[in-house]
């Protein structure tokens, strides 16, 4: 994989793309610092004399003001919270500007065109040091963190391993070895889920299809997958190339699915649908619990003097789950009590 | 206004069997303010109204707040249906829980004593298991038990009482001040910190930690903290016009819906 940085535009495209499907990302656009037009203005706590001050620049939408409300009711007895909201027409040189104002011990970037902005920021000013930054809700966070010059975060995608964990606690038939389908640019990501599921005995099993994978390739590569390879359930990443609409999904995935019967973990709550059979369950990020896991992260950078030093990546450790309960009734056993660890059952 | 110390409030209104927290050590204004208005209604039997609560006039209203091994939303439909003269709001994390608690007041609140003294809340109903008040809580590692000093060490717990509150909590449970905690906002979130190493141990019940060890593969030890017994749910009555129907709607629970709220019985104080 070239990696975010590395100018493959088409990745970012497909990421972004899925995870604008997926509610993640802003449609609206608005003047820095103002709300969009229709998007209630975000208001900061009052100013705490004193106080360092962390910088939070973010869009101005849902799932993101979500995050935002966690970590500010965590942080704000600590800190003076500064709120500077990212629009489609911002630039480096805005971000830049409210970075000198605000002269903040750490900040906070929410979502890839945000940290593009920071990042060519400082690339334009090569001589100036940056406060420690936290990045949240972008893709690959792991692999973007690299191009800042002082930078942590969590990432945005749900591990495998917590994916699957969540799947053996619903249903009956076991997991022990999971398939999963990837383009050549997700394949750092596949590898890093390894390690992790391994430490649950989950062997995850990947396959990798071209880049431009017709329905299909998909399908090929899926039967392929699914006849030979003894796999117990599949895992379908968030990539919009491997989705794409209703007609691909049919095409190359519930074509060979139906036969299959084997579950399917999924990151977007849309793909688990009853009526229409895909997903069997969706594990997707929970922004409270997020919030709550970035201020941890910004408390242990103050205890560490704001030094990023050992503070590697995280990975997420929340997440909600929505389940087809009807199908994993009717196909795979549901797990006694299970229905009361869902945060959506649907039947 | 004067107001007594946390501590002190709690020696007049808690059962004081549970670990406490040193409350006197929070220094909070918004939890004093929380503090003066308990003083307040216990002391004289004071209430404020609720506007806007369709039912206001019919039943009395208990937040929740609770660690269990459900979704909040499993464990208030369960008391939805079984406390029918009773509104129940049951939160999952403790911001939302604070938040509520702060802006429109409960006629009662049903949580672990720890949460209620650090409320400020006289506990009417204390749960027992068993015959006990108090449950052990130990801390469960990976790989082989956290023996020796806790020191340094980094522990996670979940999010109880904010981030000062909690704090405590651990420093006293583990009887050092020098650990660092990770806080998480539910209980199934403890496992992820062992699988991805973010936590040397994690600071749990004794059954929720039996409950993560059958969840996972990894190999988990636990080891018993000394004085780490810690009050079982208590429901504390603010408002005295509706104790008798809490009373009487709590000790008529049936066996099925105490057990998920982790007790067997219910004791007036």
């Amino acid at each position: 994989m070239t990696g975010w940085q590395g100018g493959s535009p088409r990745w970012r495209a497909w990421l972004v793309a899925f995870m604008v499907a997926a509610g993640a990302f802003p449609s609206a656009g608005c003047r820095p610092g103002a709300a969009p037009e229709g998007a209630a203005p975000i208001v900061d706590p009052p100013t705490k004399p004193g106080a360092p001050a962390i910088l939070i620049a973010m869009p101005n939408s849902p799932n993101f003001l979500e995050v935002r409300k966690s970590l500010v009711s965590e942080i704000r007895a600590a800190f003076s919270v500064v709120t500077f909201v990212v629009t489609p027409d911002t630039t480096a040189a805005d971000l830049g500007a409210a970075i000198r104002r605000t002269n903040p011990a750490c900040m906070v970037l929410m979502n890839n065109a945000t940290i593009t902005l920071v990042r060519d920021y400082e690339r334009a000013h090569p001589a100036q040091t940056f406060p420690p930054t936290v990045l949240l809700m972008a893709s690959l966070i792991e692999e973007v963190q690299a191009t800042l010059k002082n930078a942590t975060g969590i990432a945005y995608e749900v591990p495998g391993v917590t994916s699957f964990m969540n799947l053996r606690a619903v249903i009956k038939t076991p997991i022990n070895r999971v398939g999963v389908l990837y383009r050549p640019g997700l394949r750092k990501f596949v590898e890093r889920q390894m390690g992790p599921a391994a430490r649950e005995h989950i062997e995850i099993v990947p396959v990798s299809v071209p880049s431009d994978v017709t329905s299909e390739e998909l399908r090929e590569a899926l039967e392929n997958l699914v006849r030979n390879r003894h796999v117990d359930a599949l895992w379908m990443l968030n990539d919009n190339a491997l989705v794409r609409d209703e007609q691909f999904r049919d095409g190359a995935w519930r074509a060979v699915l139906n036969e299959s019967r084997l579950p399917v973990v999924v990151g977007a709550a849309n793909l688990v649908n009853p009526g229409s059979p895909l997903g069997t369950l969706a594990a997707v990020p929970d922004h409270e619990a997020l919030g709550l896991q970035a201020a941890n992260l910004i408390f242990e950078l103050a205890d560490d003097h704001w030094r990023i030093g050992r503070h590697r990546t995280e990975l997420p450790l929340s997440v909600k789950t929505v389940v087809d309960i009807r199908r994993v009734r009717d196909v795979f056993g549901l797990r006694l009590e299970a229905v009361k660890h869902i945060d959506r059952a649907l039947e | 206004m004067c107001l007594p110390t946390r501590r002190e409030f709690s020696k007049v209104a808690a059962n004081g069997v549970s670990v406490g927290i040193p409350l006197s050590s929070l220094p909070s204004v918004r939890r004093r303010l929380l503090l003066a208005g308990v003083v307040v209604w216990v002391a004289f039997g004071l209430w404020p109204a609720r506007p806007k609560r369709a039912e206001a006039q019919s039943k009395p209203l208990v937040y929740v707040f609770l660690q269990l091994d459900a979704k909040s939303s499993a464990v208030e439909k369960a008391l939805q249906q079984h406390l029918p003269d009773v509104a129940v709001t049951v939160f999952g994390r403790f911001r939302d829980f604070e938040e509520v608690f702060g802006s429109a007041r409960p006629d009662a609140v049903l949580c672990i004593t720890p949460v209620l003294e650090y409320l400020g809340a006289p506990v009417t109903l204390q749960g027992k298991r068993g015959g006990e008040t108090v449950e052990p809580y130990v801390i469960a590692s990976e790989g082989k038990p956290l023996d020796g000093s806790l020191a340094g060490k980094t522990i996670g717990v979940v999010d109880l009482m904010g981030r000062d509150g909690t704090q405590s909590f651990l420093n006293r449970l583990l009887k050092t001040n020098d650990v660092k905690m990770k806080r998480v906002s539910k209980i199934e979130d403890l496992l992820p910190l062992l699988e991805f190493s973010e936590a040397d141990g994690v600071v749990l019940p004794s059954a929720a930690a039996a409950r993560l060890a059958e969840r996972t593969r990894l190999p988990i030890k636990t080891r018993d903290l000394p004085d780490g017994m810690v009050g079982l749910p208590a429901v504390s009555v603010v408002n005295a016009a509706v104790r008798d129907v809490l009373v009487r709607s709590f000790q008529g629970l049936d066996g099925e819906t105490n057990r998920l709220l982790g007790i067997d019985s219910w004791s007036a104080q």
